[in-house]
């Protein structure tokens, strides 16, 4: 669903997740876990829902979801766990070594500065 | 002879007989005797003569004897009829006497008669002169009583009436009075109701836009924090807020105004159930089962949300606190049905007539219009304007269920030709949208007014005369393809891309009465004047700016063009600015002559419809923003051809950015 306007759909964030804003203790999700699609969009599924497993058909981090959705990362974090409780996404966390060095980020902090 | 004989009167032969023999005899003897007497010789002849006188005897003799026979036969008829006569004679006299008699009878017994009566007649008379005379003195006394009780009576009447026609007159004078005063009063209260309604109207489209304003705000906010605690109260003011632009948006349906916003693109079904349910209190006990991907047409769309939104508000209000409201989506030949169903209060027969009738919306009246039950008759304006067919009936989970039926013709099916496809024909016919420097560049917000006087007519020419698609239907100017490079950055992102996007039918646009009564503000209001009361009157929150690469001078004759959401003066400064980007040649001395004539006879006209109201709305406006607008005054000198600037933060600019 594109939402090429910073309001163009009538459709409220709240009523989105049922009115839930945060999600809970156990939300395995964050920005950079990845998330897999189990299973293909079903008829008379949220849109939303649908939508994300269209994009995660490929593996796709939950900031890009949320990017793509254009919804904010808490909403977006909410509908993913409503997936996972469903079995119909799967989330992976990137390996540690996925993680930078310290040294390289200093760095890229000072290739940055010096632009 | 000659007279009549009777049969007995003639003289029978018998009778006559013996006559003539006799006489035959004795001629007999006496011929004999001669004859034997005379001599011999003369016998012979003597003999002859007398046989003959003998014969001629005999006859005589019988002739005469039968005449006496038959004079006494006539003498005794003769005696016969004397003898009558006389009888008859004697029996006239008799009668003659008796006629006599009868007659001298008859005279006195009709005297006698005639003085009878004549006495009656006369005793008649007088008793009935008598009578006479005394019934007409009863009755010229009679006449004469009852002439002086009725002059009398009349007398009084007409005393009375006459009293009874000035009391009338009195109260006509009065009851004239009375009618006039009512007259007035009536006169005044019709103005007062229709100023009143004018007034709410106008504040329901405020309120309408404020609401509108801060759910695009809020939005934003919730985009821009990602803490948890402030995202919940974002959300908590978000659903706050629209349910305040609901009761605005029920206000303005009720006085007539402009319903809420217009969407630019068919809104599908899920989001206009989840659009009608974010404007409820308990929307999280509403569960929504939808498999239809059909939209409703983007005109249509915001009014059917409303409608159902009240509908899905009454469901949850009428149901017990933790039941659900369910509602279903079944296409059908005729449209859509969304069916409501609670499991709430079943109503009764009176409420469900109460109902029925409130939501068809045959009376369009505001009487009997309570504070806290407007949900209905809004229903019913808003199934009078789309065309929406609502039913109740039992539901099966035991409360009410309403049944919405959404028109074919308001209708859009997700196969036909969305609007994406204009896209690709806009994009490519106003490429430079981001590619152009001048766009990010261009001030979104430009605060000075400066309405030039000098060279204004130059800017006429409609900032998108040049496009191809200038003079074919409104339609979507079309959003960013996905792949757009170099996004801009994201103080600038939203503003260009509300620009790409929301910038749409600019023809149903001017149909609006604010296109025609907000003409360009006068010199020396700021920019936030003349925002401000463009807000008023446009609840969409729209940007404002457009690409100035667009502007060529390839119309002079046409007029300016305003966009959604800003105001004349806008649009020009705004092609202003990309004139001069573009660095247009100056016009000639001739030219603005010629184009400043024929602009200020345009904004003469423009203005001659409202002056006052727009004028002294703007400036009442002015006013009220001018605590917030701190930059506005310091930037009215400026000149319009000051050099691009990036956005600035205009104060009250957030409602649409």
């Amino acid at each position: 669903m594109s939402r090429p306007g910073r309001d163009d759909a009538p459709d409220r964030l709240y009523t989105l997740t049922q009115g839930r804003s945060r999600s809970g203790p156990d939300n395995p999700f964050d920005l950079v876990t990845l998330v897999v699609a189990e299973c293909d969009p079903v008829p008379g599924m949220q849109s939303e829902h649908a939508a994300i497993l269209r994009l995660t058909g490929r593996p796709a981090a939950v900031v890009e979801i949320a990017a793509e959705l254009e919804l904010p990362v808490s909403i977006t974090r909410i509908l993913l766990s409503d997936l996972l409780a469903a079995g119909r996404v799967s989330a992976r966390h990137p390996r540690k070594a996925a993680v930078p060095d310290p040294d390289i980020l200093e760095q890229v902090l000072v290739g940055l500065r010096n632009l | 002879m000659t007279s009549p004989l009777l049969p007995g009167d003639r003289p029978t032969p018998r009778s006559l007989l013996p006559v003539p023999l006799l006489t035959a005899v004795l001629a007999a003897v006496a011929v004999t005797a001669v004859v034997l007497l005379g001599p011999e010789s003369a016998r012979g002849p003597l003999a002859a003569a007398g046989v003959t006188a003998a014969l001629l005897l005999c006859a005589a003799v019988t002739v005469a004897a039968h005449a006496v026979l038959s004079a006494r036969a006539a003498r005794g008829r003769l005696e016969a009829v004397t003898q009558d006569v006389g009888r008859l004679l004697q029996e006239r006299t008799r009668l003659a006497e008796d006629l006599a008699a009868e007659r001298d009878r008859r005279t006195e017994q009709h005297d006698a008669a005639t003085a009878r009566l004549a006495r009656e007649l006369a005793e008649e008379r007088a008793r009935l002169t008598d009578d006479h005379a005394a019934e007409l003195k009863r009755l010229t006394e009679e006449h004469a009583a009852r002439t002086d009780r009725l002059t009398q009576e009349h007398t009084e009447e007409q005393a009375r009436l006459s009293g009874e026609r000035d009391r009338l007159a009195q109260d006509r004078d009065r009851l004239v009075a009375e009618g006039a005063r009512l007259a007035a009063r009536l006169r005044e209260a019709n103005n007062a109701r229709a100023a009143a309604l004018s007034a709410t109207a106008n504040a329901a489209g405020r309120m309408q836009a404020l609401s509108t304003g801060m759910l695009a705000d809020l939005r934003a906010m919730e985009d821009k924090h990602h803490d948890e605690e402030v995202l919940a109260d974002l959300l908590h003011l978000d659903h706050r807020t629209a349910q305040a632009g609901r009761l605005a948006d029920s206000v303005a349906v009720l006085t007539g105004a402009r319903s809420g916003r217009r969407w630019a693109r068919p809104i599908g079904m899920e989001s206009i159930l989840r659009g009608a349910m974010g404007r409820i209190n308990g929307y999280q006990r509403v569960r929504a089962h939808s498999t239809s991907d059909i939209a409703v047409a983007g005109h249509a769309a915001e009014g059917v949300m409303h409608a159902l939104a009240e509908l899905l508000d009454n469901a949850a209000n009428f149901s017990p606190p933790t039941a659900e409201v369910h509602v279903y989506v079944e296409e059908v030949p005729a449209g859509v049905i969304v069916s409501v169903e609670d499991s709430g209060l079943v109503m009764g027969e009176a409420q469900l007539r109460r109902a029925e009738r409130a939501v068809s919306g045959e009376s369009t009246g505001l009487g009997g219009l309570t504070g806290t039950r407007l949900g209905l008759t809004v229903v019913g304006r808003l199934a009078r304007r789309y065309g929406l067919r609502i039913s109740y009936r039992p539901s099966a989970r035991g409360g009410t269920g309403v049944l919405m039926l959404v028109p074919q013709d308001i209708l859009v099916s997700p196969d036909a030709p969305r609007p994406p496809a204009a896209d690709a024909t806009t994009t490519t016919a106003a490429p430079p949208v981001t590619a152009a420097p001048p766009v990010t560049a261009t001030p979104a917000f430009p605060t000075a007014t400066p309405a030039p006087s000098t060279s204004p007519a130059d800017e006429i020419p409609a900032a998108t005369a040049s496009e191809p698609s200038a003079l074919r239907l409104p339609r979507r100017r079309g959003t960013l393809p996905a792949d757009e490079p170099a996004r801009p950055t994201d103080g600038v992102e939203p503003e260009t891309r509300h620009a790409a996007s929301y910038d749409t039918a600019p023809a149903e646009r001017g149909a609006t009465p604010s296109a025609t009564s907000r003409p360009a503000p006068a010199p020396g209001h700021s920019y936030a004047a003349s925002r401000a009361g463009a807000d008023d009157l446009d609840p969409d929150p729209v940007p404002t700016h457009e690409s100035p690469a667009r502007g060529t001078d390839a119309s002079l004759l046409s007029l300016p063009r305003r966009r959604r959401g800003r105001t004349l003066a806008e649009a020009e400064r705004t092609r202003s600015a990309g004139r001069t980007a573009v660095q247009r040649p100056a016009p000639t001395a001739e030219e603005t002559k010629a184009r400043t004539a024929r602009f200020s006879s345009f904004r003469q006209a423009v203005r001659a419809t409202t002056p006052d109201d727009t004028t002294a709305e703007a400036a009442a406006d002015a006013g009220t923003t001018a605590g917030t607008s701190g930059t506005t005054p310091d930037q009215t000198s400026e000149p319009r051809t000051t050099e691009p600037r990036t956005t600035p933060m205009t104060p009250e600019g957030d409602t649409t950015s």
